[in-house]
């Protein structure tokens, strides 16, 4: 989901970032005229009397600047979709320096207060017109206003939205003006009714966050992450609170007429917001987030964006008829209609709003997303056939990137004939020949390639390179024709394929400075993290929190690094930071553990603040993974629980995931039987009931499940759901997976003692294994190879050995503890096996590889195979006639052999 | 009995007095014409004010005999309730079982009435502050009651100034009434110390329902009406209050007979037509003169698609009343429905004499214009209506419709959210929206709205026959669903016996030839019934035949195949070869491979002597006549003799023009030629949906080679032209 996210979702949402370039229509408001005034102060008219210097008020250069500052990011920002009231505004004055502030504060209030007629106001703007007409003498001072500056453009637009008023915009103007001064004794309490009902629908998130464990993030509000040291009572009063309904700004609708901010300023708000949605959904409350749209919606009805992320809000938290309805409402809105959307900078922009085409696509990843491939592929379908005949080509591009999407997200078999209409695939291709599911998405996704090419969509083109890096990595890529004498078919994945995709998709980062992408980089958040800075310090400061000393210095220009916006747009981050967690993955499969662990690390702390919640975790479980593998469970397990605390397990299903792993490894190592059975079941119980939906969980169900009836000696049962798993496999042409579902064929067979039956199965693993580049598991398959050919007896020893020699290198650079102890295992079991090896003769060549695989696999906590080897120690010691040590290996052997055989306290192996 | 109705009278008598005294006009003008409305007595009192001259009391009696003998039966076996009609438990009208409420005597001489007396008649000049400042620090319940409304009304007025002087550049409509949150403080002091009265708790709702606190609102509202139930405006409010059948279950009502007229209101809003219709035609019972319970059966009547009856009630109130502008947009949506032009005129004539900046008035005008096919003059009025009235439903409805007709899909799209929005219960709303997206070639997208549509009104076949075309239209291609919908359809009354036609048809393209040859007899049946003929019925009778010969059953082949030998065209040489393979069939004559071939080497020759037939069709009469089922891309068109004799001459060259075409494979011509009316098959079908009855007399299917969709032309009954 979150790569296309970007894609879809989040092109959508940096739209109306690109129509900035400054408030187009400017609605005069008390706030603004408030601004206007402190305008007039910054830079006076120029009076023939006076030199060049500082005016009246400020003290210094800095001190004049600072103020100028303060009001070029008052215009800018896009906290919230109300303006803030004078109570606020004073007190971020106030903020900004405490020097003049007495004398600026009161100014304003008085001069406010004084515009009581319409000739007041006539005057004030009369006066206003003086700043911006430049001195005679304008030389060098800085005092001058440049009528084309930011806020020499604000003042302008002020003055022409005033002399455009009719005399009924004046009188409201006037009657605003009043309420806007006394708002802050004007604190009337609402009706009863009203609170109850914003209490409810704040009670009911509670209810709602407090069962998905993330009632304490709630509690600090989202602001909270951002300012270290900030005390609880200065984040109530932060202008951003977002969701603090109790907080009298956001309400205010009862008292007066409220005042929205610009409509640049507005579509800001809903970018950051929309931001917020995709990056962490968990940490927006869905009642009172629906409240927010709802309000800001009664004041902005033709600001259809709104519904639009309320169909948002709705997707992620799973509410799949409001999100349905609030699509259908947002497109019959704004569909085919010239309001937002239009102004966008350049042409190719708008492709994913606004027309009927990507309501469809919209639609499509709407089902896609709930897990309803038929009902996604009919829409995708009808797109494609709607935006062919509107001759839409970057929506087709998109489309059929999301087509493909599916593809590869959903399994789907070969029976399954879906896409066989016409419209998807056109005609010139498969002569006639059906082609596998495969085969459509891989010609679909070159097609979106080249058509994103041309189209110049850069983040449709790395996700696409992604998606090609994604296909490489699993499937075979077979040519669409392939008969004829000379058709050579390579049958082998190729890394240097995904690598080159890979490389090439990250080129957006690259790409995007010089594309349409970085229009959309100005969208007033760097002002509005300025803002928020400022209370945030100014209310520390106040409240003289003993925490904040660094604060105290009253040192607004320096930022915080994390409250710094990035000057790459988020989804081009996001897409850049996917490759690297599609990196990760590939060393996964080829098996280098220190490239895995390298590229999560890059992702989890380069591409953190931009990676959405269940991206970000994702990096996390693969390095907590490593850390089991590599380091014992006792680590892993201090490590998740630092993840969960970060990513809370109801809401993250990746960690949820990692952690029933963890504990059924663990069980089945110690032998606890029962939770892994019980762990087994569970999975089963997550994975949806759909078909073809959620095909990976399912595998890992069965897969665990098999290896749980292995470890309990149920054979048989154990290689029916083998074999089962394997035509799933097969079914839905999941080549990877089949090669460990092989392996682990021929460990049940191994087990069992059939060894000539489970050759075959290794064989044919390794083959796989070779076929698409998995290193570590094809050294794994080897191993079980050599376990195969020991098991036929003695004689083969030889063979066995050399197999073993074969993978070590392999096994040692990369290999976990498990595979290394059983490396280790295998080769003193070669040794002891050889009728020409003597132990007398080298004793190390067997002692020492089994003492470390003991080492290993205690920190493994391993029973069976720790058994083994102390037994293996034990004979060897025999052998040397080393009696104490051979006592002291028996004893350990002992131990283990009872724990595995009366498991002691089972529960244990549920908590960690 | 009679004391019942006098005491009806006294209530409402007082009522009127009182509700004018406080300026309530809408509530008092309701009370006294329900007051009029009294049933007369044999003997009238010398008391009763009424003063209605004997020719108007007749002519309601009149026309209620004429109800009477042609209304449907629940007007014939409505017990007449006698004096004895306190046995009756059921009928509570004149029973016992309604609470008596007392009405309360007035403090119109409390002090300061002269006060009062010079509030009103500020109040009555509409100039309210000045009403309100006069009343200020007057004790009285009804100085602080007029006051109160006085502010509340200066509040509105402005309002309503304020939204058409800030146009701001989001299109805000914050525009909210200045006097709330002081009136909200005000009343709610009053409601605590207990020193409010009925008046005062019905504002105070009002208020609250502004403020949006609609489940207080409710709550005072009742308790308004419990105390006093004559207010009909409180119950009004209160009406539009309940959105749904559970919020009206668990009001907490006392029951006087009041609460009939507002549970009737609030079932004929919430679509329960039938539980409506009882209790209007119960309360006709007392109030039998009363024009609003007439309109509103009428109103139900309509819904209900009764349009005839429903005609009829609105003739004799437009007689009765011919100033009447309430509920008359009904009735020209009736007329609408009708295509009764001159009746339409007539009517929008009238009320644009009588007061033409109604919204009801706009309304009528659009209909007559839309129905003169003037769509954008019709634009023109739903638009002045909405500015009237922006929460007008049907009007955004209708306007829909409109621009329907003059291809501003967006909007059309737009002012059908918009209805839709204000009642997310208007099932014509959503079924517009979807019948756009389905012409704009996204029937999956359309589906969504039909779904929605069909939910709401569950047995409406037009609404799944709706759904159905869609899932069986060329680019989903969902039969099995489009079959369930029919099956659907066909269970809910489908008039016009699409449904079990095209069951037929989808049937025999799956192959299930056995539930194709059960819904083609139905729907034989069916057309036996009504007496109708044309292509379905050969069709009908061509599968049927060809059905049971195929299973051997010989002798209702045989019987289909003669009753086909009454038409003229290609079918009928059909049926004779058919007949033909039958006797020898029967002789046991084996050689199926040469009557085939015969058969069709002469139906080859027939087709090039007349030239009626398209290649098409010969494809699909030979795949049907192997056992094949009939493929979806056949052509089955209506020879030209087959054509009922009222389409008049223009339309019969336009169709004749089209088949000609077709037949000689110029497709695109025929596409082109009907390119500008391809929007049409939306008037039909919304024309339909309101109620309009048409059939479809012949059809041609053409694949559009571009989009891969199949151009439907159908022929329909009472049409202008042939529509696609």
């Amino acid at each position: 989901m979150n790569v296309f996210a970007g894609v879809g979702g989040g092109a959508a949402a940096t739209e109306a970032g690109t129509a900035g370039g400054g408030p187009v229509l400017l609605e005069l408001t008390p706030h603004k005229i408030a601004l206007c005034q402190l305008v007039h102060v910054f830079a006076p008219p120029a009076q023939a009397g006076d030199g060049p210097g500082l005016p009246f008020p400020f003290e210094s250069v800095a001190h004049h600047n600072r103020l100028g500052l303060f009001l070029f990011t008052l215009t800018r920002s896009c906290e919230d979709f109300l303006e803030p009231p004078l109570e606020e505004l004073l007190r971020q004055l106030k903020a900004v320096d405490d020097l003049a502030n007495d004398w600026l504060c009161g100014q304003l209030t008085s001069n406010l207060t004084e515009l009581t007629s319409p000739d007041d106001l006539f005057n004030f703007f009369d006066k206003l017109r003086g700043v911006l007409a430049a001195p005679e003498g304008a030389g060098e001072d800085d005092v001058y206003l440049d009528p084309n500056s930011q806020l020499g453009v604000f003042l302008r637009c002020c003055i022409l939205a005033f002399n455009s008023m009719s005399f009924e915009g004046v009188c409201h103007i006037l009657a605003n003006l009043v309420s806007y001064c006394n708002a802050a004794d004007a604190s009337y309490d609402l009706a009863e009714d009203e609170d109850y009902d914003t209490e409810m629908s704040n009670l009911m998130d509670v209810d709602i966050g407090a069962r998905a464990g993330i009632f304490d993030k709630y509690n600090q509000g989202y602001a909270a992450e951002s300012h270290i040291g900030e005390s609880s009572s200065a984040l109530t009063h932060a202008p951003m609170s977002l969701h603090d309904f109790d907080d009298a700004n956001a309400l205010k609708t009862d008292d007066g007429p409220t005042c929205l901010r610009s409509r640049w300023q507005l579509e800001a708000y809903l970018n950051q917001q929309a931001d917020v949605l995709e990056k962490d959904p968990s940490s927006v409350p869905l009642n009172s987030f629906n409240a927010t749209m709802t309000q800001l919606q009664t004041l902005a009805p033709e600001l259809h964006r709104v519904q639009f992320l309320q169909y948002l809000n709705a997707l992620c938290h799973d509410d799949y008829v409001a999100s349905l309805d609030n699509l259908h409402r947002y497109f019959d809105y704004s569909a085919g209609m010239q309001g937002l959307f239009t102004r966008s900078a350049s042409p190719s922009q708008d492709i994913v709003v606004g027309k009927y085409e990507s309501a469809l696509l919209c639609l499509g990843n709407l089902h896609c997303y709930f897990g309803h491939p038929k009902k996604a592929l009919e829409a995708f379908v009808e797109a494609v056939r709607v935006s062919q005949m509107n001759n839409d080509d970057s929506c087709l591009a998109y489309i059929l990137g999301a087509i493909s999407n599916l593809l590869s997200k959903i399994g789907m078999s070969n029976t399954v004939e879906i896409i066989g209409s016409p419209y998807s695939l056109g005609t010139n291709i498969g002569l006639g020949t059906p082609l596998s599911i495969q085969q459509q998405l891989l010609v679909l996704l070159k097609r979106s390639l080249k058509r994103a090419d041309i189209l110049k969509l850069p983040s449709l083109l790395s996700f696409d390179h992604l998606s090609l890096a994604k296909f490489d990595l699993k499937h075979v890529q077979r040519p669409l024709v392939s008969f004829g004498p000379n058709a050579s078919t390579k049958l082998k994945t190729c890394p240097a394929d995904v690598c080159k995709n890979l490389r090439l998709s990250s080129r957006v980062l690259t790409d995007f400075g010089t594309d349409v992408l970085s229009t959309s980089n100005d969208n007033g958040s760097f002002s509005t993290s300025w803002l928020r800075n400022l209370s945030a310090a100014s209310n520390s400061w106040c409240s003289s929190s003993t925490k904040s000393r660094k604060l105290q210095k009253n040192d607004f220009d320096n930022f915080y690094y994390h409250a710094q916006p990035s000057p790459i747009p988020a989804p081009v981050l996001q897409l850049a930071g996917s490759t690297y967690l599609l990196r990760a993955t590939a060393w996964e499969h080829y098996g280098s553990a220190p490239m895995v662990r390298m590229n999560a690390l890059v992702y989890a702390t380069s591409f953190a603040d931009a990676a959405s919640q269940s991206d970000l975790s994702l990096a996390y479980v693969k390095l907590i993974q490593q850390q089991a593998v590599f380091k014992g469970y006792s680590a892993a397990f201090c490590a998740l629980k630092l993840a969960e605390k970060k990513f809370p397990s109801s809401t993250s299903s990746h960690i949820q995931l990692l952690r029933m792993q963890l504990l059924h490894e663990r069980a089945l190592h110690r032998g606890h039987l029962k939770v892994a059975q019980q762990i087994c079941d569970e999975f089963g119980v997550l994975s949806s009931s759909v078909c073809g939906v959620d095909i990976e969980l399912k595998t890992e169900a069965s897969l665990r499940c098999a290896r749980t009836l292995l470890a309990a000696k149920q054979f048989s049962q154990a290689a029916a759901v083998a074999n089962s798993l394997y035509s799933t496999c097969y079914k839905y042409n999941m080549q990877v997976e089949n090669a460990s579902v092989l392996l682990l064929l021929a460990e049940i067979h191994k087990k069992s003692d059939n060894a000539v039956l489970g050759l075959p199965y290794a064989l044919a693993s390794q083959s796989f294994c070779k076929a698409f580049n998995l290193d570590l598991l094809e050294a794994s398959a080897t191993l079980t190879l050599a376990e195969l050919w020991l098991a036929l007896g003695p004689s083969h020893a030889r063979r066995a050995v050399s197999l073993v020699y074969q993978s070590l290198p392999m096994i040692l650079g990369h290999g976990g503890l498990e595979l290394r102890a059983r490396a280790h295992i295998v080769l003193a079991k070669c040794h002891l096996f050889d009728p020409n090896f003597l132990v007398s003769k080298d004793p190390y060549a067997v002692l020492d590889p089994l003492t470390q695989a003991t080492e290993d696999l205690h920190v493994l906590e391993y029973h069976e195979m720790a058994a083994e080897a102390y037994y293996l120690k034990a004979m060897a010691y025999n052998h040397l006639g080393r009696l104490d040590e051979r006592e002291e290996a028996a004893t350990s052997f002992k131990e283990h052999i009872t724990a595995l055989e009366k498991p002691l306290n089972e529960e244990d192996s549920l908590s960690y | 009995m009679a004391s019942a109705k006098e005491t009806y009278r006294a209530e409402l008598r007082s009522a009127a007095r009182q509700l004018g005294e406080r300026c309530l006009y809408s509530a008092a003008k309701w009370a006294a014409e329900l007051l009029v409305g009294v049933e007369p007595d044999a003997a009238p009192a010398p008391s009763a004010a009424m003063d209605s001259p004997s020719s108007s009391s007749a002519a309601s009696g009149g026309r209620l005999l004429h109800l009477h003998r042609s209304g449907g039966s629940s007007f014939r076996h409505r017990p007449r309730p006698g004096a004895g009609s306190s046995s009756e438990v059921g009928t509570p009208l004149g029973g016992v079982s309604y609470v008596s409420t007392p009405i309360p005597d007035d403090d119109a001489f409390d002090t300061g009435g002269d006060k009062y007396l010079l509030a009103k008649t500020y109040f009555d000049c509409r100039e309210y502050r000045r009403a309100a400042h006069v009343l200020q620090n007057q004790g009285g319940r009804k100085a602080v009651f007029l006051r109160c409304y006085a502010l509340y009304m200066a509040g509105e007025k402005r309002k309503e100034e304020e939204m058409i002087e800030l146009e701001g550049s989001l299109g805000k409509s914050n525009a909210i009434n200045q006097e709330l949150v002081a009136l909200e403080r005000e009343l709610s002091t009053y409601k605590r110390t207990g020193s409010i009265d009925s008046f005062g708790l019905y504002l105070y709702g009002i208020v609250l329902r502004d403020k949006g606190c609609e489940g207080l609102a409710r709550t005072i509202l009742v308790e308004s009406v419990n105390s006093y139930p004559w207010n009909w405006s409180a119950w009004s409010e209160l009406q539009s209050l309940c959105t749904s059948s559970d919020i009206l279950n668990n009001l907490n009502l006392k029951n006087h007979w009041m609460k009939d007229f507002f549970l009737a209101n609030a079932y004929l809003e919430l679509k329960m037509h039938e539980e409506s219709l009882k209790r209007y035609e119960r309360l006709m019972g007392v109030f039998r003169c009363s024009g609003y319970i007439q309109a509103q059966i009428a109103t139900v009547q309509y819904n209900m698609r009764d349009l005839d009856e429903a005609e009829m009630i609105f003739e004799e109130l437009l007689r009765t009343d011919p100033f009447r502008v309430d509920s008359m947009d009904i009735y020209s949506n009736l007329l609408y429905a009708k295509e009764s032009m001159t009746a339409l005129s007539f009517l929008a004539h009238r009320v644009f004499l009588t007061d033409k900046y109604r919204a009801e008035s706009c309304c009528i005008m659009a209909n007559y214009y839309s129905l003169k096919g003037q769509h954008e003059k019709s634009v023109l009025y739903f638009r002045r209506a909405l500015k009237l009235n922006r929460k007008y439903l049907s009007a955004w409805t209708l306007m829909g419709h409109e621009y329907v007709e003059l291809k501003n899909t967006p909007a059309a799209i737009d002012a059908y959210r918009r209805a839709v929005d204000i009642n997310p219960r208007d099932y014509r709303a959503w079924y517009g929206l979807g019948q756009i997206y389905e012409m704009m070639g996204m029937p999956f997208y359309a589906l969504y709205y039909f779904q929605k549509s069909s939910y709401l009104q569950p047995n409406d076949a037009r609404l799944w026959i709706a759904m159905a075309q869609c899932y069986e239209s060329d680019p989903l291609q969902m039969i099995e669903e489009a079959i369930k919908c029919y099956e659907r359809a066909a269970n809910s009354n489908d008039t016009e016996g699409i449904a079990l036609h095209q069951l037929a048809k989808l049937h025999g393209m799956l192959g299930q030839s056995d539930e194709a040859a059960f819904y083609y007899k139905k729907d034989l049946e069916r057309m036996e019934v009504e007496e109708r003929q044309g292509q379905n019925f050969v069709e009908a009778l061509l599968f049927l035949a060809k059905h049971y010969k195929s299973i051997g059953r010989f002798e209702e082949a045989e019987h289909y195949c003669t009753r086909l030998l009454d038409y003229t065209g290609p079918e009928k040489e059909t049926a004779k070869s058919i007949l033909q393979g039958l006797k020898r069939a029967r002789s046991g004559f084996p050689s199926m491979d040469i009557d085939q071939f015969t058969r069709c080497g002469r139906r080859f020759l027939m087709n090039k002597a007349c030239g009626q037939c398209s290649p098409d069709r010969r494809r699909k009469e030979k795949n049907s006549s192997e056992g094949c089922a009939p493929l979806e891309t056949s052509v089955s068109m209506s020879p030209v003799g087959y054509f009922p004799s009222f389409l008049h001459s223009v339309m019969l060259s336009v169709c004749i023009l089209a088949i000609r075409l077709h037949i000689a494979g110029a497709d695109d011509l025929v596409r082109m030629m009907l390119a500008s009316s391809c929007w049409s098959v939306a008037t039909k079908r919304t024309r339909r949906l309101h109620g309009a009855k048409m059939s479809v007399t012949g059809m041609i299917q053409i694949p559009n080679s571009n989009s891969g969709a199949t151009m439907h032309i159908a022929f329909l009954q009472g049409s202008e032209s042939p529509t696609v």
